[in-house]
């Protein structure tokens, strides 16, 4: 029972991550139809940036926001140098650009930074707190929370703000929203921005408990777009759902399985997605009358 | 009545392509003008220019007599131009309700009192208005984008194609509602396939040809004129 708790304890932190890289999928999805797949070297940048400012002993609390502004800014030039100039391109085509741009940052990230592996230590100290014969570590918990503000954030920030709304009317029809007055340049400029923040923070949070280096963004992006596609592409609450299933899927097949087959199983999860609910778990049928 | 709109020398292009070779055109203030002419004549790009979504190259536009051809597109709606696109363009995935408000978007302060009139004018809107829009029958959509055009408080509204593919009885019910805004004070530029409908309530009308305006003058005389009659009337 104990080992059951340990392994939904792992599940649910690593989860959370999954999630908040799929909520900064679902964000840029919705305002530009891209996938970007450079998402996973956000929470890189977000990991390496934070330990080389702790490392040269700059406190904690100081270094974490000053790794979301990096990676903040990477976003931004992300859209202004390689997806705006592209312009009216395929959609396809813009996809390939992400692609091209993640491998772009993994190189300048291992020359910036280095191959190393990184961590520092969990912002409430390393000391684990014992959970119903269970331990969890106090840096989990930052994990699990900062995934949950983010999505609060987001929920409010999208329903109930005047640029949000923007961004829901550009993601709708870009067209449209120009015509009513919307800046879709800004809009799209500002779902890169915050998306790339959401991903630093979630790589500063993790570094503690998951460790860094400049190549892990792949199979991080990988795992979040899996829960992004089991949520069902373009829903916030389906990324939360998603990132939190991949999560637990992972710890339990680490657990009783094996946990050679952990990569495996968010791949799984995927060609299940397909074959049996292509929408995922909450999105809608697209439907629409011409 | 003084003059709204003066487009001058307007020459607009689609990449190498050049659609509109030199467009002049003026619409006064409380008119309904009518643009006139085949498909590709470039009616349509006219009315993107002017809306700010399709660039000039060359020429100017003129409202309310300043230069607004270098102003961005997100800029016009807040001018006091509404744009009701070819092919209608809702905001298919949100609700109905929230496509109207979206028109506002601009402008702060309530809207009860437009959504009123625009439910006034569209009843079958205020019924469906929590629904997609992407659900509607095409007829409601073509009335959901004039909706949310009378939504941004034009003073110049742009419809184009206002009544494609609708039944006959929701034609007149869009030319009837064309002339309500104007009676309410709205001047209107409207592109239309169906000719004769449009020049029936248009004060003015303009014919296009292949990017080039070639006939100009009264509805009333354009509808007489044989030219027109034999192009575009099927007479």
């Amino acid at each position: 029972m104990a080992e059951l708790l340990q392994f939904l304890v792992s599940g649910v932190t690593v989860g959370a991550i999954y999630a908040a890289v799929a909520l900064g999928f679902t964000l840029i999805y919705n305002a530009t139809g891209v996938v970007n797949f450079a998402q996973g070297e956000f929470v890189v940048i977000g990991g390496l940036t934070a330990a080389a400012l702790i490392g040269a002993g700059v406190p904690p609390l100081i270094a974490a926001p000053l790794a979301v502004l990096a990676g903040l800014v990477v976003g931004l030039l992300l859209y202004r140098l390689a997806i705006r100039p592209a312009g009216q391109a395929p959609l396809v085509s813009l996809i390939i650009i992400t692609i091209g741009a993640s491998i772009f940052l993994r190189g300048a990230m291992q020359m910036v930074f280095d191959k190393q592996i990184h961590r520092y230590d969990g912002f409430s100290g390393e000391a684990p707190i014992g959970f119903l014969g269970a331990t969890i570590l106090p840096q989990s918990l930052w994990i699990i929370g900062g995934s949950l503000v983010v999505f609060a954030f987001l929920a409010w920030f999208m329903g109930h703000t005047r640029a949000g709304r923007g961004i829901r009317a550009t993601a709708s029809n870009r067209l449209a929203a120009a015509l009513v007055g919307i800046n879709t340049r800004a809009a799209m400029n500002l779902s890169f921005a915050l998306s790339a923040a959401i991903g630093a923070l979630a790589g500063v949070l993790a570094t503690p408990v998951t460790f860094t280096s400049y190549d892990v963004g792949v199979l991080v992006a990988l795992k979040g777009f899996s829960a992004t596609m089991l949520g069902g592409v373009g829903s916030a609450q389906g990324a939360l759902a998603g990132g939190l299933l991949i999560g637990l899927i992972e710890a339990l097949t680490a657990g009783y399985v094996s946990s050679d087959y952990k990569d495996a199983a968010a791949f799984v999860v995927i060609l299940a997605v397909l074959f049996l609910r292509p929408q995922g778990l909450f999105g809608a049928r697209m439907t629409e009358r011409v | 009545m003084p003059e709204l709109l003066r487009i001058e020398g307007l020459v607009s292009a689609y990449g190498a392509l050049e659609v509109l070779h030199g467009i002049d055109l003026a619409v006064a203030e409380g008119e309904i003008v009518t643009l006139v002419g085949a498909n590709g004549a470039g009616k349509t790009t006219l009315m993107r220019c002017i809306s700010g979504v399709q660039p000039l190259r060359a020429g100017a536009i003129r409202f309310r007599g300043e230069d607004i051809s270098r102003r961005p597109d997100h800029a016009r709606a807040g001018l006091g131009i509404g744009h009701s696109p070819e092919g209608r363009q809702i905001f298919a995935d949100l609700p109905v309700e929230e496509n109207l408000a979206l028109g506002a978007y601009h402008r702060r302060g309530p809207l009860a009192a437009d959504l009123d009139e625009v439910y006034t004018l569209f009843p079958v809107l205020a019924e469906k208005r929590a629904l997609p829009a992407g659900g509607l029958s095409g007829g409601q959509q073509q009335m959901l984008a004039i909706g949310r055009a009378i939504m941004t408080r034009p003073k110049l509204m742009l419809l184009d194609e206002p009544s494609m593919g609708l039944a006959p009885v929701l034609v007149d019910r869009i030319l009837e509602v064309i002339t309500t805004l104007r009676d309410r004070g709205v001047t209107l530029l409207v592109v239309e396939q169906n000719a004769f409908a449009a020049l029936s309530i248009a004060d003015r009308g303009y014919v296009m040809e292949t990017g080039r305006i070639t006939l100009s003058g009264p509805a009333r005389t354009l509808i007489e004129d044989p030219r027109v009659r034999e192009a575009y009337l099927g007479a």
